[in-house]
């Protein structure tokens, strides 16, 4: 937590001096044309590291975007939401959106597609998941399926002065899990000539029924482990940055970075190895 | 007394009949412009659009019509039986029309061409971060 807390003081003593725009539209990652859709793609080199044991980390090459807003629809990245009202300082959505634990199972889970990469999931062989030699090893082979579900639910912005604040919670639509999320999430903005950076803070909050199906441990796998691995609900943080340079009209370059850590519920889990997870991309984005 | 105030009474009402034949030859005078707004293409700022000038005299004479438009600074009719001028126009601000009486000077009537830039694109915001790593 106390890397929140100095990326937040870090920030707001920038943003005293920065000289933002109040304008809420004031560069092209803050809003959107209605009725067009925004299609593009990043070329360029990045990785996003696995925290599970036996799975390889995600190399991303390409990173595509695609959007459509409606007068009140909207579609965004695999995401489909409804303004429900909107004010100067806030807006109240209706949303659906997905889970981001399965993609660490899976190569075409919806959000490794938005990391377009190389090799993708895949897990290392000739390796089994063992914590200690004593204790019973899960087979990565062996695992059930984690399957994809979407998310239903409410969001909410505020604008203010000091930064924009999402919170939203959902849950899964399709008796997958039926488990809830939770979001809260802090970014700031800071447009400077042809540059624009964004920092954000998230805090995850996943119910014990999520954590359960995504990192707990089925009988069929290992009833050592299933007894073992208890579940509970957890509390990711992270820190992301996106930095923009504009080019031209249509070129960008970008960089992209986001470090997770990971609650100790979901790290106690044999299935996983590390206690973080971080992403990063590099490379030139074209908006068409 | 009562011969100041008769003289007074004498003179301004000769005056105030000056003045409202004065003021309704003015109103009976009008310069109408067709179209009055032209509107630029999204991607050009130059507006081109051919405009009709008339205008209305309660009784004929000879006019000229100045404008603040490099290519018509000044046009006269050549008689006063003349009313309606023709005009190509290609701008990219507004311009002021104005019609004097040619041998007086006075001013009688103005319009202006108003140029307005096409409506830019309706926008919203947008709730997610394109490049966001999931």
């Amino acid at each position: 937590m106390h890397y929140l807390l100095a990326l937040i003081l870090t920030i707001s003593s920038f943003a005293a001096t920065a000289h933002a725009s109040d304008d809420a539209c004031d560069n092209n990652t803050d809003c959107i044309e209605i009725g067009r859709w925004d299609i593009g793609i990043a070329l360029g080199y990045g990785t996003k590291s696995n925290p599970l044991k036996d799975f390889d980390d995600i190399p991303l090459y390409a990173v595509p975007t695609i959007a459509y807003y409606g007068d009140r629809w909207f579609f965004d990245n695999g995401n489909i939401g409804y303004t429900v009202t909107e004010g100067e300082n806030y807006t109240v959505n209706i949303v659906s959106t997905f889970s981001t634990d399965r993609a660490f199972f899976y190569r075409w889970d919806p959000s490794n597609i938005f990391l377009l990469s190389g090799n993708g999931v895949e897990r290392s062989t000739g390796m089994s998941i063992m914590d200690t030699p004593a204790e019973p090893v899960i087979d990565s082979n062996e695992l059930k399926n984690r399957n994809f579900t979407y998310l239903g639910g409410v969001e909410a912005f505020l604008y203010t002065r000091f930064g924009i604040v999402k919170a939203s919670v959902t849950h899964d639509l399709f008796n997958v899990h039926n488990g809830t999320e939770a979001q809260l999430r802090w970014l700031y903005n800071i447009p400077l000539d042809s540059w624009n950076f964004e920092f954000a803070a998230v805090l995850d909050w996943k119910s014990e029924q999520v954590v359960d199906y995504y990192y707990g441990i089925r009988p069929s796998e290992s009833p050592y482990w299933s007894e073992k691995y208890q579940a509970e609900s957890a509390l990711n943080q992270s820190i992301e940055f996106t930095g923009q340079y504009v080019l031209t009209e249509n070129w960008n370059l970008l960089l992209v970075a986001r470090y997770t850590d990971i609650a100790d519920e979901i790290v106690d889990s044999p299935l996983l190895d590390t206690d973080y997870t971080t992403t990063y991309f590099v490379g030139a984005a074209y908006r068409f | 007394m009562t011969k100041k105030i008769s003289l007074c009474l004498l003179f301004c009402s000769s005056l105030s009949g000056y003045t409202v034949a004065e003021d309704i030859e003015l109103l009976a005078t009008s310069l109408s412009l067709s179209p009055k707004i032209c509107i630029t293409s999204k991607d050009e700022e130059i507006c081109n659009v051919e405009v009709v000038l008339e205008w209305r005299l309660l009784q004929e004479r000879s006019i000229c019509i100045l404008s603040d438009y490099k290519e018509l600074k000044k046009w006269c009719n050549s008689s006063p039986g003349i009313n309606s001028l023709a005009v190509n126009i290609s701008a990219d601000k507004d311009i002021q029309f104005v019609m004097i009486d040619k041998d007086t000077h006075e001013t009688l009537a103005g319009v202006k061409l108003k140029v307005t830039q096409a409506s830019s694109p309706q926008v919203r915001r947008r709730y997610r971060n394109p490049w966001s790593l999931f």
